[in-house]
């Protein structure tokens, strides 16, 4: 893992450069929203995500140092604990526990046009920390160390939560005939 | 979180489980494997596998999110543009409120050894009680004389 590509950013975020916070915004809003979406499946809670995520970047960024973890890294877990918190909140009144087994029932053919949701609705049903695993290492270009030390896992575990994530999503979304 | 080496060869169950994991791209693969991979990429067997991962692949890639609006971009910014400049003026109080403890604890300090160097000096200041006042003291307990003229 080299030098951290953002350092250079925030150290100028940190001295109060106005021209690095819009640079900054420029370059992480897009993942840390995507991340977001695809965590929560919901477009205006990925919004309210992505901002409160801003908000500690803004809070923490003059005393961030490099400590083998990469600042994006580091922008990755807040988003993180954020959509948890919300995905917590959601099911508080259920229960108190996020689950952990995926409802693979096959989800019904797409129309045309239609395969976005039905990914999306497919992401939402397999188990968060799978999700999770999915989403940085799939969509996000996270490499395995990273998106392990973002998940706080060691890389053995994250490959077992990507590849039952994964036959999660096949089963549902693939079917059967994903085998030859 | 120690990366697993693969020197030299890899055989097909390995190459299995980390397209079971990863998917049909290599790049998202392990660094440490990704070229042993590559060669076993070329086999019949490999070239099978990666085909079964890459269908799961081709429907991941159809969940798309829209990119933010100009409206959130503009919302971000203007509110960092206030939260940075607070920090700053934060900074700036903390320093000042730093520089006066400074002062404050030189003061205390120069107190001290005064009062060690020289204990002897006495007060002479005079301790206003309640009932005092500039004529005296005059409060309810005074002589009363006067009044019960």
């Amino acid at each position: 893992m080299g030098a951290d590509p953002d350092e250079e950013l925030v150290r100028r975020i940190g001295a109060g450069d106005p021209a690095a916070v819009q640079a900054m915004v420029a370059r992480k809003l897009p993942r840390v929203l995507g991340l977001a979406r695809r965590m929560l499946g919901d477009a205006a809670e990925a919004e309210d995500v992505a901002q409160e995520t801003f908000v500690r970047i803004w809070r923490h960024a003059s005393g961030w140092r490099w400590k083998g973890a990469r600042f994006d890294t580091w922008v990755h877990r807040v988003a993180l604990n954020l959509c948890y918190d919300r995905l917590r909140r959601r099911r508080e009144w259920v229960t108190d526990e996020l689950p952990e087994v995926a409802d693979e029932t096959p989800l019904p053919d797409a129309l045309p046009g239609d395969e976005e949701r039905r990914v999306s609705q497919a992401l939402q049903r397999i188990a968060p920390r799978q999700r999770e695993a999915i989403v940085l290492v799939y969509y996000q270009d996270l490499s395995n160390i990273e998106a392990a030390s973002a998940m706080r896992v060691s890389v053995d575990a994250l490959e077992s939560l990507l590849a039952r994530g994964r036959r999660a999503l096949q089963a549902m979304l693939v079917g059967d005939d994903g085998d030859d | 979180m120690a990366e697993k080496t693969t020197k030299g060869l890899m055989d097909a169950a390995r190459f299995a489980v980390l397209a079971d994991a990863y998917g049909s791209a290599l790049h998202r693969w392990p660094q440490a494997e990704q070229a042993a991979a590559t060669l076993f990429a070329e086999t019949n067997q490999g070239r099978a596998i990666l085909r079964r991962a890459g269908r799961l692949d081709a429907v991941l890639d159809r969940h798309r999110v829209e990119a933010p609006s100009p409206a959130l971009y503009g919302a971000i910014v203007a509110r960092a543009t206030a939260d940075v400049r607070q920090g700053r003026r934060r900074r700036f109080w903390w320093l000042g409120f730093g520089l006066a403890g400074v002062g404050l604890a030189g003061a205390v300090a120069g107190l001290a050894l005064v009062t060690v160097v020289n204990p002897d000096i006495q007060s002479d200041h005079y301790v206003m009680d309640a009932n005092a006042t500039s004529f005296g003291d005059a409060g309810p307990d005074a002589d009363q004389t006067e009044e019960d003229l």
